[in-house]
Formats: C-alpha cells, sequence, structure tokens
C-alpha cells in the first residue's frame, strides 16, 4: 500500500473508530440514567418480556465499555471491541426487524427511552452502523510487513 | 524490530490466513470474553446503585392495555364514560373532541368513524403519546373498538397517562359495528395524519 493509501485507511479507522465509539459511549449513558425505563423499553420488543431485566441491567455499561475500548483502548484489545460491537449491531438489528416485521409498534430505545418509533430508517440505520464497524475491521486490521518475495520455482 | 504498538510481526508459519480465520487467533476471545465481562460486572454494580434500578425478581413486563386495572376496583367510581351511538354522533365536528380507534390497522383501514384517528391497544406509548399531544386543545376523548371492552383498557391507559384532570374520556358503546351498522358517519384507508401507524 502507498504512503497515501496508508494515511487514508489510517484515517478512516480512526475517525469510524471515534464515530462507533462515541456513539455507543453516548447511547450507553443515556440508558444507564434509567435502567428501569430501558427495560420496558426491552419487554416492548416481545422478545422473552420477562427476562428483560437483564439486558436493560447489562447491556448500557457494555456498550459504553466496547464504546470506550473503541477509542481508546491499545490495537489487540480494539480488535476485540469490533468484533463485540458488530455482535451487538447484529443482535439490535435482528431485534429492530423482528418487531418492525410484526407490526409492533415501539420506541426504539436504542438511546434510553422513548425516541423515535422502530422503522424503515432505523433499520437502515442499523445496517449502516453494521457497514461501518465491518469497515473498521478491515481497515483497523493490524498492520502487516510484506511478505519475503518467494523465489521462482525451477519447472 | 518494531517499536510500533500498530504494528504486527509477520507470522512465522506461513501468509496470515483469511479474514474469517484470524479472528479466533491472537487472543481475541478472551480479550472479547474480558472486555464482555468488565461491561456485564459494571453495569450490574451501578444497577445495584441506581436510584432508578431494574429489579431482577419483581420485574414485570407492562401490559399496555390492562394498566387501568388498579382503577377498576369496586369502590372507584369508572373514570371512563361510556357513550351511547347518539351522544358520540352529536360530537363530530366538534373541535374539542377527539376519537380514536383502538383496532388493528387493518380494521382501520377497512372503515371507521370519519375523522377517528388509529390508536391501536398494542401501540404502546409511543402512539398513545402522540394521542396525548394531540389532545392538547381537546375537552373529550372518545375511545372506540370491536367491543365497548377492547376500547376500554384503552381510554383507561389514556385516561392515566394523560393525567389531566379536565379531560372527558369516554368509550363508544358498542364499538364500531354498533356505529357502522346504525350507518353513521364512517370513512376508509389508514390514518393519514397519525404520527405513528402501523
Amino acid at each position: 500500500m502507498t504512503p497515501s493509501g496508508m494515511s487514508l485507511r489510517y484515517t478512516g479507522a480512526w475517525l469510524l473508530r471515534l464515530g462507533m465509539g462515541g456513539l455507543l459511549v453516548v447511547a450507553g449513558l443515556l440508558k444507564l440514567r434509567d435502567p428501569s425505563a430501558f427495560a420496558v423499553e426491552i419487554s416492548n420488543y416481545q422478545l422473552l418480556p420477562s427476562l428483560a431485566a437483564y439486558p436493560a441491567a447489562i447491556l448500557p455499561a457494555t456498550e459504553l465499555v466496547l464504546g470506550l475500548a473503541l477509542v481508546v483502548a491499545p490495537a489487540p484489545w480494539r480488535r476485540a471491541a469490533t468484533v463485540g460491537v458488530a455482535v451487538l449491531f447484529l443482535f439490535f438489528t435482528v431485534a429492530v426487524t423482528s418487531a418492525y416485521a410484526r407490526g409492533i409498534n415501539i420506541a426504539c430505545g436504542c438511546f434510553g427511552g422513548g425516541g423515535d418509533a422502530i422503522g424503515p430508517l432505523t433499520l437502515v440505520r442499523n445496517l449502516a452502523l453494521l457497514l461501518g464497524i465491518s469497515g473498521l475491521w478491515v481497515w483497523d486490521a493490524p498492520l502487516r510487513p510484506a511478505a519475503p518475495a518467494t523465489p521462482a520455482q525451477p519447472s | 524490530m518494531n517499536d510500533d504498538p500498530e504494528f504486527e510481526p509477520a507470522p512465522t508459519r506461513g501468509p496470515p490466513g483469511p479474514t474469517a480465520a484470524r479472528i479466533g487467533g491472537d487472543g481475541l476471545p478472551s480479550r472479547l470474553a474480558v472486555l464482555i465481562a468488565a461491561g456485564a460486572a459494571l453495569g450490574l454494580l451501578i444497577n445495584l446503585a441506581h436510584p432508578r434500578a431494574v429489579r431482577f425478581a419483581s420485574f414485570a413486563p407492562p401490559r399496555v392495555c390492562s394498566a387501568g386495572d388498579e382503577h377498576t376496583g369496586a369502590a372507584t367510581p369508572p373514570a371512563v364514560e361510556l357513550l351511547s351511538l347518539a351522544e358520540v354522533a352529536s360530537l363530530c365536528g366538534d373541535p374539542h373532541a377527539m376519537v380514536a380507534d383502538a383496532r388493528s390497522a387493518a380494521r382501520f383501514a377497512e372503515g371507521h368513524v370519519a375523522g377517528a384517528v388509529h390508536l391501536p391497544c398494542a401501540s404502546s406509548r409511543i402512539a398513545a403519546n402522540a394521542a396525548l399531544d394531540r389532545l392538547v386543545g381537546k375537552e373529550t376523548l372518545v375511545v372506540y373498538g370491536d367491543s365497548t371492552e377492547e376500547a376500554m383498557p384503552v381510554a383507561e391507559e389514556l385516561r392515566r397517562r394523560g393525567d389531566r384532570p379536565g379531560l372527558r374520556v369516554a368509550v363508544l358503546a358498542g364499538g364500531f359495528p354498533a356505529w357502522s351498522q346504525a350507518g353513521l358517519a364512517c370513512s376508509s384507508g389508514p390514518c393519514a395524519d397519525c404520527g405513528v401507524h402501523r
């Protein structure tokens, strides 16, 4: 890769990390303000609603930790956080798609209590986040030196 | 020796594998487990000390349509009125009255009371809040369903959430079938001006 290509990739990865990490930190903090309300938002999805208290207690802080790790952690920990965030976004997308497909008219709860009703825009946003985190996985890959040229095999 | 923390030394055995294969390498699963465990532990600790903590043992998902159950004791007078067809018909065109349809979106689209907004029982807080916003300046809210019983919990919920002492919340006796059979004003199609409709 050329130096300018490296610089572009580094800047892109840094911006993605900052954007995704910042978004997760904000979302986690907003949800942490009222765990009870967040539990209600989760139960509204009608996916095992009686168990909603557990993700309501755990998810916001997990988002916070993963978001912070994306922004400030050393490279190996960032890679792990990237996978964790991807799994989280995939889970959110499945939940939103499921609720939308079942015609359940509820708030997204993506940033704590209330918020916009889930709809096509929520789905597009979630898919964009999935795309972003996939891009981060590719762009933020550790730099590897070029493999030494192997001598041509005599025919 | 490269001191760059971003730099990953070349593998000693063969070229780097495909991305999928490398996800499991370099201790990534254990780091991921540590991050998730840290998040979960932090979340549980925060919840433990939070004034609005969610209680695992006693948490019960809300039942939107039964939120008014606690108000239905024998000693409590009914807060939601039951209005006859004629009484509701007399409210048509009244700018201080609003009619809400508590049935499904499909049933609403098939036919509804003229001027009614769609507010199904399953709509949860979003639609209820949107309806409450629309209630500004209204004095009467009439809710109807396919039966009186279907509309009553929605009306109770709106009365409870609205928290407006002056607001008269009522249910159309007999629901939409009675309205339709009486040949009163109906219209069809989805709710055009509802903020949330499905």
